[in-house]
């Protein structure tokens, strides 16, 4: 398989979207890993107690999916720096959506700056960022 | 032309978007905009000056805000000192008549945006407490959207009689043009030129957002 580098990397590329699993499986899973088990991320009826309309995906794990993403568009390349902005929940046993775009390129750090998003079942943008990302010379 | 008359950028709590992405971007992807308003959340950007980047890419930047008030964000076009002394663009409880009565002393634009939104929409307010008659125009295609926003503000605006305009609210860069609003003048330079155009009301909202791409996979 061809890794991706800097050069076959241009400013508009997609990223290629994902469907990530956020199962109730999968999120008290990551949880546990994390060690960030609460109510609210691994119960959907202790989550509705608390206002939410079920379980949501907690803001790390959102992050890490993203992380995961940009792994598998390029993998061995350094991310110098993510940062998201959570501005609605996602929930858990939903269909959520991932998306990234390539929005700025600096030939002299081999580096991309790429947007990310992530979108609930109902059209509702859970999660925006950008990352820059460094590639290999 | 087209402008986008609702984005964000980095000056904004929760933007992640450059400027210069945004032109960039324009131009890379061949997007049909004659330029884009900045209205950040919260405050008027008095101080940065993209007159440079205005040249180099050949798009119109011109400034605003989005403003919270008891019915909803309002977006303001033409922010003038008068206006900024006026009330305090920080607020987020600010009466809307109080926003409506100071942009039009002050020879500005208000205009309620995504207002078929839940909480932060004008008409879910209006379902509460009543129609607020000084409100002429709003904008009925918001980038930022779920099935069904923009259809119901496209007809609370028709039954109120309201005239409306469409904004990408864009956050990140490639989110830019997804709405806009189409002018009948080829002439807007400046925001009082904006503000002018859209008291002519010689305007229209249009819907920019790219096709689906079913690219989506299950890792």
């Amino acid at each position: 398989m061809k890794v991706l580098s800097y050069d076959d990397v241009e400013l508009g590329d997609d990223l290629p979207g994902e469907i990530p699993d956020v199962s109730m499986l999968k999120v008290t899973a990551f949880c546990t890993a994390a060690k960030h088990v609460f109510e609210r991320f691994v119960d959907h009826e202790a989550a509705r107690k608390e206002g939410f309309p079920a379980a949501i995906v907690p803001g790390i794990m959102s992050q890490s999916l993203l992380l995961a993403m940009i792994h598998r568009w390029a993998p061995g390349c350094t991310v110098r720096k993510i940062d998201t902005v959570f501005r609605g929940t996602l929930l858990v046993d939903s269909k959520v959506t991932m998306s990234g775009a390539v929005t700025d390129t600096d030939d002299s750090a081999r580096t991309v700056e790429v947007d990310l998003v992530i979108t609930a079942e109902d059209g509702r943008t859970g999660v925006i960022g950008t990352a820059v990302i460094e590639f290999q010379a | 032309m087209i402008l986008d008359l609702h984005t964000h950028s980095i000056k904004s709590d929760d933007g992640r978007a450059k400027v210069e992405n945004y032109c960039k971007w324009i131009r890379k992807k061949e997007i049909p905009l004659d330029g884009f308003v900045l209205t950040e959340h919260r405050q008027y950007d008095s101080e940065s000056d993209y007159r440079a980047l205005e040249d180099e890419y050949n798009l119109l930047i011109l400034k605003a805000s989005e403003v919270e008030t008891d019915y909803g964000h309002v977006l303001v076009f033409g922010v003038n000192e008068d206006l900024l002394h006026s009330f305090d663009f920080a607020n987020i409880r600010l009466p809307i008549q109080t926003v409506l009565n100071a942009a039009k002393e002050n020879g500005a634009f208000a205009a309620p945006c995504h207002p078929g939104r839940k909480r932060v929409g004008l008409f879910s307010h209006y379902e509460l407490s009543g129609p607020i008659s000084d409100v002429h125009t709003v904008e009925v295609f918001n980038g930022g959207s779920i099935p069904g926003e923009d259809e119901l503000s496209v007809k609370q605006a028709a039954i109120h009689g309201y005239k409306g305009f469409g904004g990408s609210d864009s956050h990140v860069v490639s989110r830019i043009g997804y709405c806009a609003t189409t002018f009948e003048s080829d002439s807007i330079t400046t925001v009082e030129g904006l503000v002018g155009e859209l008291q002519s009301g010689s305007f229209g909202p249009i819907s920019l957002r790219p096709e689906p791409k079913n690219t989506t996979t299950e890792p």
